[in-house]
């Protein structure tokens, strides 16, 4: 199977995978050690709302997506600080609406959608050359943001009241996260499309979380993870002549499932 | 008489239609160990969370060293309820005792210095868990999860100490050994101490006060039967096993 490597878009989608893991397995500790999942999964379908905005205003769907999760994850944030106690409904609402959105302005789009089923379920081998320098990009921004405001992010993420009265700026700090997840989801439509961008996101860091201590090294061994699961999805997709967004998850439960098994047997022992 | 570090004028707060504070007002003094006792659902929590700033009174004022911005709340140390946050959070005691420095540190990025660490390394050997500094918070039992929380809230070298129910969680013998690391802590700083087990009150408390959405107080030491009938609304048998008898007044007419 190695003269598939000659080929510009398999190693393009190559590149994606890895890229798409490192933010996973940054921004998806986060999302694990805060239990962020729901948020995370309103956030991510919401994007389908930008995508459809994107089609209508024929701009590029994946920048729609950007601004609209982006939007999105920061109106949550506020919400979020103001209406705790009803927050698993509201994360429901702003995920239907979301879907809602796309669907209707892809439908009064004129015309066919090209590609819309490649939003929703994903596609890395056809990830144009333009999306691999935008996910670059948004790599760079997610790990320079994660390293300087290491300390802070931690202390926010563990203990926000005690994060408050030592006067950080905590409402700042989560809202920062919340639109880190949104640009980490945007990255992510690509590879897996939409509907599983939530699976990629957490399991590398819940599998991680099983073996590791500290932040640090969580993100790592998720980053790690994350590319295994995702080049093997796509070598497994390619020789199996299967859809490959579908495969990556597959992949990745498979491990959680087996990490999980191995840890009962561990603490059974 | 010196300045109080904290003092509480006319709070009121309501939350969701309820008054949880009304008229309370209270004073710590830097040499203090001041007890508030009360009943579950009191407000106990509340008052403490509008001391910290974490919530925002309908009306009266809050001051710390004598100022009111926030900025003031870091001489503040929190040692709040056991359980708020989450100890299966990855994080070393070591981390998360030098996350108690952050307060200080106002450059940014925020870095740890020199100083920082050796104040952690103080702060470890104080409660005893220097030899715990590299385990993660959830491998401790729970005394020692304690004593890494109270590590966090001295290295920031508070001038007064605020406990929410500190030895809800931990078993006799731990909270015995708990309130002798307090009373070490005294020389050092000022202590608040909130529970709702009035048996548990140590004896070294300078003043009690009982709140039950107002504060009752006489400025002693004292737990009197018309301050504990006012907090509780019932007569509270003080008859209790165990409990050192010097803190409750034996002479029923005694103001």
């Amino acid at each position: 199977m190695f003269e598939i490597l000659g080929f510009e878009f398999f190693r393009n989608a190559l590149i994606a995978g890895v890229l798409a893991s490192v933010a996973c397995g940054i921004i998806g500790t986060y999302v694990v050690v805060r239990r962020m999942v729901s948020v995370s999964g309103g956030i991510s379908h919401a994007a389908f709302g930008g995508i459809g905005l994107g089609y209508f205003f024929g701009i590029d769907p994946l920048l729609g997506a950007t601004g609209f999760t982006v939007a999105t994850a920061l109106g949550m944030g506020a919400l979020q600080l103001r209406a705790r106690q009803q927050m698993d409904t509201i994360i429901g609402a702003v995920w239907a609406a979301g879907m809602a959105i796309g669907i209707l302005f892809v439908y009064l789009t004129p015309g066919f959608a090209p590609d819309l089923f490649s939003y929703l379920f994903g596609n890395i081998l056809l990830v144009p050359r333009g999306d691999i320098l935008l996910m670059g990009v948004l790599v760079a921004i997610i790990v320079a943001v994660v390293a300087l405001l290491y300390r802070e992010l931690q202390a926010v993420t563990f203990d926000p009241d005690y994060a408050k009265v030592m006067n950080l700026p905590v409402e700042r700090l989560s809202l920062l996260l919340l639109v880190l997840i949104a640009l980490t989801v945007v990255m992510l439509i690509r590879v897996v499309g939409i509907i599983l961008v939530i699976a990629l996101l957490t399991l590398p860091a819940a599998i991680s979380r099983l073996y590791t201590t500290r932040i640090r090294s969580m993100m790592i061994l998720a980053v790690v993870l994350g590319i295994v699961f995702t080049l093997t999805g796509i070598g497994l997709s390619y020789l199996l002549d299967v859809p490959s967004g579908a495969t990556i998850i597959l992949v990745s439960t498979l491990a959680y499932a087996g990490a999980l098994g191995i840890e009962r047997l561990r603490q059974g022992d | 008489m010196t300045a109080p570090v904290i003092e509480v004028e006319d709070v009121r707060v309501r939350l969701r239609g309820h008054t949880v504070l009304e008229d309370v007002s209270l004073a710590v003094y830097p040499d203090d160990f001041y007890a508030i006792i009360g009943p579950n659902g009191g407000g106990k929590t509340t008052l403490l969370k509008v001391i910290l700033g974490l919530l925002q009174p309908s009306s009266g004022t809050v001051r710390i060293l004598g100022g009111t911005g926030a900025a003031a709340r870091r001489d503040l140390g929190y040692v709040p309820q056991f359980r708020t946050f989450d100890f299966e959070y990855p994080i070393t005691v070591r981390e998360m005792v030098l996350s108690g420095r952050l307060g200080h540190i106002t450059r940014i990025p925020r870095r740890y210095g020199a100083d920082d660490h050796a104040r952690t390394e103080e702060a470890l050997e104080t409660m005893g868990i220097a030899g715990l500094a590299d385990r993660q918070i959830r491998n401790l039992s729970g005394g020692e999860q304690q004593r890494a929380i109270i590590a966090r809230a001295l290295v920031g070298d508070p001038k007064v100490l605020l406990l929410d129910e500190p030895t809800v969680y931990v078993d006799a013998p731990t909270a015995a050994q708990f309130y002798s690391i307090l009373d070490a802590l005294r020389e050092r700083m000022a202590i608040v101490l909130v529970t709702h087990d009035i048996g548990v009150i140590p004896e070294h408390v300078t003043r009690v006060a009982c709140l039950n959405r107002r504060l009752y107080t006489h400025d002693t030491n004292e737990i009197t039967p018309d301050m504990l009938e006012a907090a509780y609304h019932c007569p509270v048998d003080l008859i209790a096993h165990g409990v050192p008898h010097r803190v409750f007044s034996e002479h029923r007419e005694e103001d």
